[in-house]
């Protein structure tokens, strides 16, 4: 019994010496996990956390001497908030954290770049050095605000300019456009004015006008009835789920049926379906992500075994974590020089030309965004089912 | 002019829903002199506690979601009487104040928690009836809604003038001491007026909902504004004022973003309320000499 004894605590101190000489590398990250777009956290820090369990039961990342650190993943909440962003950011920064993944919110992306570091190597700039690698915040352009903002979402740009320029080849009898726009949410608000209407324009359609609501707007009525008045062809809604609901809601009840529905890229995801799925059938939305593949797929499982749902803004997350670990192991981390590594972390990211992705390669710009595949799902039934791969 | 005239009958008939959360903030203020600040969420709160229902039942018919969400309201107003009056000193008017902002907080909090933030599709009644009048539309479950409101109102009159309950209310209200020496239980009478409150937000709750058409968080603090608006416009206490002042609010910001878009909306119906504050503090149904 007395050697038994022994023998369990000699091996229990074993086992404590061994833990005692793991190293970790932490990743945080960072979004809404309060408030109406909670499920936006949740989803990213389940993809962040099944990334980090896959990376580490492969033996987790190599460090610059030849020995293996496991990915230790934290996730803060900024509850949608520019304020509390950035104050979580600087309390990343603070921490042994090598990188930040978020936020959610572009109205949080967008401020919480400004007090990054502009230009590298600025000493006049004293900005905060430290990388944030964006998974959801969406709004077009934010990272060329900071040398240390990197984002792997996906390109309204190009995803819209695709589906206009599809609609239009395929489409012939499609000729003029409508407007149905969130007003006050930054994503929504810049995609409509600044991507749909321009690149349904630059695709010969006539944009013949638009309505606005708010993000908590109750009532639509006199938005559809001008919309009703207009009798496009093509509706094009940037909303998020609940405003685009209620819209759509109304534009039953007044017998509002256009040719074509296009959606807002968020918006191809299951709180649509859950608000709305009657209204929505038959709207195409441009994604990045669908799992279609056998990644993606592997993707979205492991993912939900952490509680999270994989859509195009959570499998962004489990993108960034495997980009993050190459990078890593590139650049030669040594986990002991913690500004150092960040910097290597910084000047990684800045030199990739393409990343894979779950729905093959994304090209990186210079501007240090992502050009992402994509593809067109449809509201079918009650899940979102692909209508077209134009890649 | 067929324009305005649609988008103001649009808003009067949605301003119903407002009327119905001006109601119980002016009850609850009526009979304690305190702002329930936790009633407009606590309504939302309500209604999502109806669709529970439809998890036990698919397939159950709104009217039976609607019960769910009345009931449910009504256990929510006590447990809002309970948290935020019963333990707190009532001589500290910021006291219950707070207490009412942290519980609309928590209740918020707690509806995106249990629903990921996620909007929930809410079941309608007469959601496809379009009454046509000429030209004009109107939409079937706003007349619902509308009617309900009516019928709302008539019930709390009937109750504050009818019952002993309501005889007992009305003598907490105005003179609570001398309510307590006639042998009035002034506990017990605040609590049935956060119950009958809250059942009235349930529906309240259940009939935006529905109107909408779905349920989100982000409903709480909109309605919360509007209802204080209204409350205020109808005058503190005064149940038709509340009525009027939540169709009058919803008509106004209708023909205003009509003529003035979305964006300003709301900066003219605060104007509306500035003009009141400064014109007719007392709100609709004050005396003219009502100010200072």
């Amino acid at each position: 019994m007395k050697k038994q004894l022994a023998f369990a605590i000699a091996l229990a101190f074993a086992a404590s010496g061994a833990m005692a000489q793991e190293k970790t590398i932490r990743i945080s990250g960072f979004g809404a996990k309060s408030g109406p777009v909670r499920s936006f956290g949740v989803n990213s820090e389940a993809a962040m956390l099944a990334a980090a369990d896959v990376i580490n039961k492969a033996g987790g990342v190599k460090l610059a001497d030849g020995s293996k650190a496991k990915i230790v993943v934290d996730f803060f909440d900024d509850r949608c908030n520019a304020e509390e962003g950035i104050s979580v950011v600087r309390r990343i920064a603070g921490s042994d954290a090598l990188v930040a993944v978020g936020p959610t919110c572009s109205n949080v992306a967008e401020p919480l770049f400004g007090i990054l570091q502009k230009k590298v190597g600025d000493a006049s700039d004293s900005g905060l050095q430290f990388p944030v690698f964006t998974d959801v915040a969406i709004k077009v352009g934010l990272a060329r605000i900071s040398e240390w903002a990197f984002r792997n979402v996906p390109n309204e740009m190009t995803m819209y300019s695709s589906v206009f320029y599809w609609l239009s080849t395929t489409r012939p009898d499609l000729k003029t456009v409508y407007g149905g726009v969130e007003e006050d949410f930054a994503h929504s608000r810049a995609t409509w004015h600044v991507v749909m209407k321009n690149r349904a324009q630059a695709n010969n359609f006539n944009v013949v006008g638009e309505s606005k609501w708010l993000l908590a707007d109750t009532n639509f009525a006199t938005q559809v009835r001008e919309m009703k008045k207009a009798n496009a062809d093509v509706i094009a809604i940037s909303a998020h789920p609940f405003s685009m609901c209620g819209a759509l809601k109304e534009m039953a009840r007044q017998g509002v049926k256009p040719k074509v529905l296009v959606g807002l890229t968020s918006s191809s995801s299951l709180e649509t379906l859950q608000g709305c799925a009657k209204q929505a059938q038959g709207m195409i939305i441009p994604t990045s992500f669908a799992p279609v593949n056998k990644d993606g797929k592997f993707a979205a499982q492991t993912t939900a075994k952490f509680k999270g749902a994989a859509d195009l803004h959570s499998m962004a997350a489990w993108e960034n974590m495997f980009i993050l670990k190459n990078v890593m192991e590139s650049e030669g981390i040594t986990g002991k020089d913690l500004q150092g590594d960040r910097r290597k972390i910084r000047d990684g990211l800045a030199k990739l030309k393409t990343t894979a992705g779950l729905m093959g390669v994304t090209k990186r710009t210079d501007d240090r965004e992502a050009d992402k595949p994509y593809l067109f799902v449809q509201a079918k039934g009650n899940e979102w089912v692909v209508l077209h791969n134009p890649l | 002019m067929l324009d305005v005239l649609q988008a103001a009958s649009d808003g009067l008939l949605f301003g119903a829903t407002y009327a119905l959360i001006g109601i119980g903030f002016t009850l609850v203020f009526g009979v304690m002199h305190k702002i329930n600040m936790a009633y407009a969420a606590a309504s939302v709160g309500g209604a999502y506690a109806g669709l529970l229902v439809l998890q036990v039942a698919a397939g159950a018919p709104p009217w039976l979601v609607f019960l769910a969400a009345f009931a449910a309201g009504g256990l929510l107003g006590w447990l809002v009487y309970l948290a935020c009056f019963h333990f707190i000193p009532l001589a500290n008017p910021l006291a219950t104040l707070m207490s009412t902002v942290g519980m609309l907080l928590l209740i918020d909090e707690v509806i995106v928690h249990a629903t990921e933030g996620m909007p929930l599709s809410y079941p309608a009644m007469f959601d496809d009836v379009m009454l046509r009048a000429g030209e004009l539309t109107l939409r079937g479950d706003l007349l619902l809604v509308f009617g309900i409101s009516v019928l709302a109102m008539i019930a709390l009159l009937l109750l504050l003038y009818r019952t002993r309950l309501g005889l007992a209310t009305r003598a907490v209200s105005q003179q609570p001491v001398a309510a307590q020496l006639c042998g009035i239980r002034l506990v017990r009478v605040n609590a049935l007026t956060f119950v009958v409150t809250g059942l009235l937000g349930g529906l309240a709750g259940a009939l935006i909902g529905a109107s909408v058409g779905a349920l989100s968080p982000l409903l709480t603090t909109p309605l919360t504004v509007k209802g204080l608006i209204v409350t205020v416009i109808g005058g503190l206490g005064s149940i038709p004022g509340a009525i009027i002042a939540g169709l009058l609010v919803g008509g106004f910001e209708s023909v205003l973003q009509m003529f003035r878009g979305v964006t300003e909306r709301d900066l003219y119906v605060m104007l509306l309320l500035f003009v009141f504050l400064i014109f007719r503090p007392g709100g609709i149904f004050a005396g003219s000499a009502s100010r200072d």
